[in-house]
């Protein structure tokens, strides 16, 4: 049965009472990310286990030979699926999309398919009829926010460490056949990951209607009005910012925006819904900050694919096995 | 097709000969369904032609809309299948299409004076008639004329635009070839103000080039809000003059 989560007046007042006095309830600052933590599994390739404080996300990568489309013929299929059970909220029903999984899903969609990041015309075996499709599904275990930031690095992260089987192709012409290696024979072959985009949403907190809520307290004068005069005086104190916000953070929140950027500098997605006007030069700030924190959780992630290989090859035997030069990456 | 088109020549002229700072033509018309809604607005931004009809503020039709001390706005979209090139049915529930309808939706609960009609909902409609890009900024525009037409007290208008970059110079408003071939933001501003309501880039662009396209786009809202403001005046002043109620 799907409830819904409003936090209670009291618990509003609170929380925004605290953020007017620049407080967190979980003493972070404004701009600090939750404890991140990534870890794959140990047997399988491409499934991640992505905790962002308490909301947990696993993205599974599997692929299989599929036919591509038609008017497509070299290029691979890439599908990510994102549906929200209601393991991860009571607020999610299954089977039906709620706006907030219908946001989740177009942001994870233009963010990792639309900006490219998995390159489609490397899983092309022979163009027109094979292909490998890619697929990547999302379960969300548990929601306390930044269910979108952490889906975003579960597939990034997980596309990175997927492997898929080492393929040849027999024979000339129409009578061609692709023989598929199990990983016992061949060592697979990793994706061609052209960028890792990583998701951060923002929440914007405006100042005036916290004080106007606040205002509504028992025993404050109830009377008062958001200020008319401040319409003309657009400081940039009368919004707060708030990265990464839990749960009750986002129920409360006025507006948000997510921005997906990457190690290049790129941004590769923004949305910014359209609850609660911002001045524009705050959103470049929050743009380039989302630049930062793309660059730290990329390192974390990299950090993470190293310490699960070097575990994987206990006798470094995939070591030797390939031809690569070593790559340094600063 | 599109390595063929020269999207922005040496000379400085774009496909349909614009400048890269030019907005396309802008025509709106307001009340053009006077007798089906409480506020019509039809906007044709170059090719791309939205109407919007607007009921409301009124009873809600479903009880699980009502908000207690605000209204509740409800906006439906529908492409008509013969906008594109080709004739497509699109279906009712794709996904571009609801994004486009709550992005819409939450953008004029806030620009609305929405603390006045309690446990009212009003209802948009809006039928894009021909897509030549910038459909989601004629939405907004058509919505926002629809709104004032139906009496509906704003705090500001909403005016949208959309600003790309092709390599690195900067075009204002573009149609569809140019929206396939460059990165491009749609942006609403409030009025004349620097506050954005609604920001929306969806292809990939270096972190440099976004301030640029955003300064663009803002102007260019700004632009299209003086059109929409005359445009209002207009239709007040004649309204006045013929007495009509």
């Amino acid at each position: 049965m799907p409830r819904d989560l409003t936090p209670s007046t009291i618990e509003n007042t609170f929380v925004l009472k605290a953020l007017t006095e620049r407080i967190r309830l979980d003493s972070r600052s404004f701009n600090q990310l939750r404890d991140l933590d990534i870890s794959f599994s140990s047997t399988d390739f491409g499934v991640v286990d992505v905790k962002l404080g308490r909301t947990r996300v696993i993205a599974r990568i599997s692929a299989e030979i599929s036919q591509p489309y038609a008017d497509r013929p070299y290029d691979g299929l890439f599908i990510i699926s994102t549906e929200i059970s209601p393991m991860a909220a009571p607020t999610f029903e299954a089977g039906r999309k709620s706006e907030d999984e219908l946001v989740i899903s177009r942001i994870i969609e233009k963010s990792i398919r639309r900006s490219g990041a998995l390159d489609t015309e490397a899983l092309c075996i022979i163009s027109g009829e094979k292909c490998w499709a890619v697929r990547a599904d999302v379960h969300f275990l548990d929601h306390d926010g930044g269910l979108m930031d952490a889906a975003c690095i579960a597939v990034s992260a997980g596309l990175l460490h997927f492997r898929r089987p080492d393929i040849t192709i027999v024979g000339v012409g129409s009578r061609r056949e692709v023989i598929v290696h199990p990983i016992t024979e061949r060592v697979p072959v990793p994706l061609a990951v052209l960028h890792v985009p990583i998701c951060v949403t923002f929440s914007f907190f405006d100042v005036r209607k916290a004080s106007a809520a606040i205002a509504g307290l028992p025993g404050k004068d109830n009377m008062k009005e958001a200020d008319d005069d401040d319409v003309e005086e657009e400081n940039d104190s009368s919004t707060t910012v708030l990265v990464d916000a839990t749960l009750q953070e986002e129920l409360l929140r006025h507006g948000y925006m997510s921005v997906t950027a990457n190690t290049n500098r790129e941004i590769c997605q923004i949305q910014k819904g359209g609850d609660m006007p911002v001045e524009v030069g705050k959103l470049l700030s929050c743009a380039e900050a989302a630049i930062m924190v793309a660059e730290k959780v990329t390192k974390l992630i990299n950090k993470r694919l190293k310490e699960d290989e070097a575990r994987r090859n206990v006798g470094n035997l995939l070591v030797e096995a390939r031809a690569e030069n070593d790559r340094y990456i600063v | 097709m599109a390595s063929r088109i020269e999207i922005y020549s040496p000379e400085g002229l774009r496909i349909d000969g614009r400048r890269w700072n030019e907005v396309r033509h802008f025509r709106c018309a307001i009340n053009t369904h006077p007798v089906s809604s409480d506020g019509s607005s039809v906007i044709e931004q170059g090719n791309t032609k939205v109407i919007c009809n607007v009921i409301g503020p009124a009873e809600p039709t479903l009880r699980s809309r009502v908000i207690s001390d605000r209204v509740s706005i409800s906006v439906k979209l529908v492409v008509a299948p013969f906008s594109m090139i080709e004739r497509r049915k699109r279906p009712q529930n794709d996904s571009r299409i609801q994004e486009m309808c709550s992005s819409i939706q939450h953008m004029f609960e806030d620009a609305v004076i929405a603390h006045l009609f309690p446990r009212s909902q009003i209802d948009v409609n809006l039928y894009i008639v021909a897509q030549d890009g910038g459909v989601l900024q004629a939405c907004i525009n058509a919505t926002t004329l629809a709104l004032i037409d139906a009496g509906v007290p704003m705090y500001d208008y909403v005016c949208a635009c959309t600003a790309g970059m092709l390599d690195r110079e900067v075009l204002l408003d573009l149609n569809r070839i140019e929206e396939s071939a460059m990165p491009f933001l749609t942006m609403a501003t409030i009025g004349g103000t620097r506050k954005v309501s609604l920001l929306q880039l969806e292809m990939t662009v270096q972190f440099d080039r976004l301030e640029p396209m955003m300064a663009a786009a803002m102007s260019g809202c700004h632009h299209i809000r003086d059109l929409m403001d005359s445009e209002v005046r207009k239709h007040g002043k004649s309204r006045l003059e013929r007495g009509s109620f």
